[in-house]
């Protein structure tokens, strides 16, 4: 559906985009991660056929991104960051306005205009005016705008940006329903958000792809070694003991808490110590209240990424 | 050609749900009736040579309003939607930039046709009213509005250049008003210095003198010099607007 080759994009002597490869195939989700100014935007605005890059290719839905633009863009519903609409237009008059830019006409215009009103749960504002209508509506009037001509490819920069929980959890819901038939590009900032609705994470930071995997995948690969958290109570000595375990590379002692110590393991990725941890403490008759083994976060991949660019640099 | 109506639509439809287009009516309709007062009370007091056409066209209060028109109709035109973003989602939808830019410019130019109207209805009742008692040449009425639509095409293809290039409206405004004032006062050049310059000069000015276009026209003569000159540089302003509109498309 999206095959990018090289693709490196220079504003002014700055390089916002530099040299990215990428191929999404159809049907899939693919969550686009990077700190504000990675590149995601320009990643983004290129794809939809808004601009050209300044090297490299993109081809979308069989069309060149520079040399058939009109095709691009009629293949593919784009929702820039921010939602900009025509504050002094309706709704619905909005809607219909778009749906006939992107070709539609007659009984179809009305019944696509329709749907994605109640899609997106519009229904009863089509008679407001966009100015007047809070972030998160208009965040879904940009969203049904996107959806308006059935397009095979959705590319959304921040769909959920600004939006309450529960609007959060409608939109993902959106999302997720429309995957088999439609292919996503959407970028984001937030975490949860990759791991929740993506089949793919794209991690770019920089300009440059840094990480390209399924969510497990990347949390599974990440290097720092884990967490295990652990509440026992008894007689010592706990550390060397602890740190006598298989896997097992720093035992820190972080408080007491009604009596209970309690302890931060930190052990080797993808090493699953607690059983070995139970037994020690059954040998030893210590009393356990807690034993939790703490999964790196997509956040911990992350944070990580930006720390090692930044001691690099 | 359906998206250019579709897009024509919108922007007609925004000029009026705006304030903007009722406030530049207003604005040309008092105006328009001060300097056709003004035309009355001319020949009311004399004898003369020219037309309630000439005089009305020459009248201090139709210049006052003329100039702060176009700003006013089309400082909105691109800088709005830069500053909110909907160029953009504009130009992610299948429509080519002259798509956008000429149904801008029409619009504008639709808006500033309307504006006319209340004055030309001035002309028909003051006929109507005297039972013909005032003279309205219908060639003088004709070349008038012929001119002023010409010279229209011209400042508005400016103002629309000019609202391309920024994405302040206030600037977009300056910038159209500051060219269209510039070229209407380098037409009163001779009037400034007087005939001391040199002859072939003289000629040249005459040629971009928007005071001598209008005179020529309120008389009845259509030369078509100005007309040609007036659209041909609302071409190359539009074309200018065009390549703007397309920068970012620009490739090394």
């Amino acid at each position: 559906m999206i095959e990018v080759q090289d693709l490196t994009k220079q504003y002014a002597g700055r390089t916002a985009v530099d040299q990215v490869s990428f191929k999404v195939e159809p049907g899939e989700i693919v969550g686009f991660l990077g700190p504000n100014g990675a590149g995601k935007s320009t990643t983004m605005r290129i794809l939809s056929g808004y601009m050209p890059p300044t090297s490299g290719s993109a081809i979308v839905n069989g069309h060149d991104v520079f040399q058939a633009s009109m095709d691009v863009r009629r293949s593919v519903g784009y929702m820039p960051e921010m939602a900009p609409l025509y504050t002094d237009m309706r709704v619905k008059e909005y809607l219909r306005f778009r749906a006939e830019l992107k070709g539609l006409s007659g009984k179809m215009l009305r019944q696509r205009v329709g749907d994605v009103m109640d899609q997106c749960a519009i229904t009863d504002v089509r008679r407001r005016l966009i100015g007047n209508l809070s972030k998160g509506y208009r965040q879904r009037v940009a969203l049904a705008d996107a959806l308006v001509h059935q397009p095979p490819l959705l590319i959304l920069d921040e769909p959920t940006n600004g939006l309450d929980p529960v609007q959060i959890r409608h939109v993902r819901e959106l999302l997720k329903n429309l995957g088999p038939k439609h292919t996503i590009l959407l970028s984001t900032h937030i975490l949860q958000e990759v791991e929740a609705i993506c089949d793919r994470v794209i991690m770019i930071h920089q300009g440059k792809i840094r990480a390209m995997d399924t969510p497990d995948n990347l949390t599974r690969k990440l290097r720092a070694a884990s967490l295990v958290q652990l509440e026992i109570q008894g007689k010592g000595p706990f550390i060397p003991l602890l740190e006598e375990l298989p896997g097992v590379r720093k035992a820190t002692e972080e408080g007491v808490q009604d009596g209970y110590i309690l302890f931060s393991l930190r052990v080797e990725a993808r090493h699953d110590a607690r059983e070995a941890i139970m037994d020690l403490c059954l040998r030893q008759k210590w009393k356990i209240r807690e034993l939790h083994w703490q999964l790196p976060s997509l956040e911990d991949v992350f944070v990580e990424l930006a720390a090692t660019e930044a001691s690099k640099a | 050609m359906r998206i250019f109506w579709v897009l024509f639509k919108k922007e007609l439809r925004a000029f009026f749900v705006s304030p903007v287009a009722y406030i530049v009516l207003a604005l040309v309709m008092v105006l328009s009736g001060f300097s056709f007062r003004a035309a009355l009370s001319v020949l009311e007091s004399a004898p003369s040579e020219g037309s309630i056409v000439t005089w009305t066209f020459h009248a201090m209060w139709f210049w006052l309003s003329y100039f702060f028109i176009f700003p006013l109709l089309t400082m909105r035109l691109f800088a709005e939607e830069k500053k909110m973003g909907t160029l953009e989602t504009l130009f992610t939808a299948p429509v080519h930039a002259w798509q956008v830019v000429w149904s801008k410019y029409l619009a504008a130019v639709f808006v500033y046709c309307v504006l006319w109207i209340p004055s030309y209805l001035n002309f028909r009742f003051v006929d109507w009213i005297t039972v013909g008692q005032v003279e309205v040449p219908e060639g003088a009425l004709k070349g008038s509005y012929l001119i002023l639509l010409v010279m229209g095409l011209f400042n508005l293809a400016i103002g629309c250049f000019a609202s391309s290039l920024t994405s302040n409206q206030i600037i977009a405004a300056v910038i159209s008003f500051t060219i269209s004032l510039l070229h209407f006062l380098a037409g009163l050049f001779i009037m400034v210095v007087g005939r001391r310059v040199s002859e072939t000069f003289v000629d040249i000015i005459s040629y971009f003198a928007s005071m001598e276009h209008i005179r020529i026209f309120t008389s009845g003569l259509i030369d078509t010099r100005p007309l040609v000159y007036y659209t041909s540089f609302a071409l190359l302003f539009i074309a200018m607007t065009h390549q703007v509109v397309e920068f970012r498309r620009w490739r090394p």
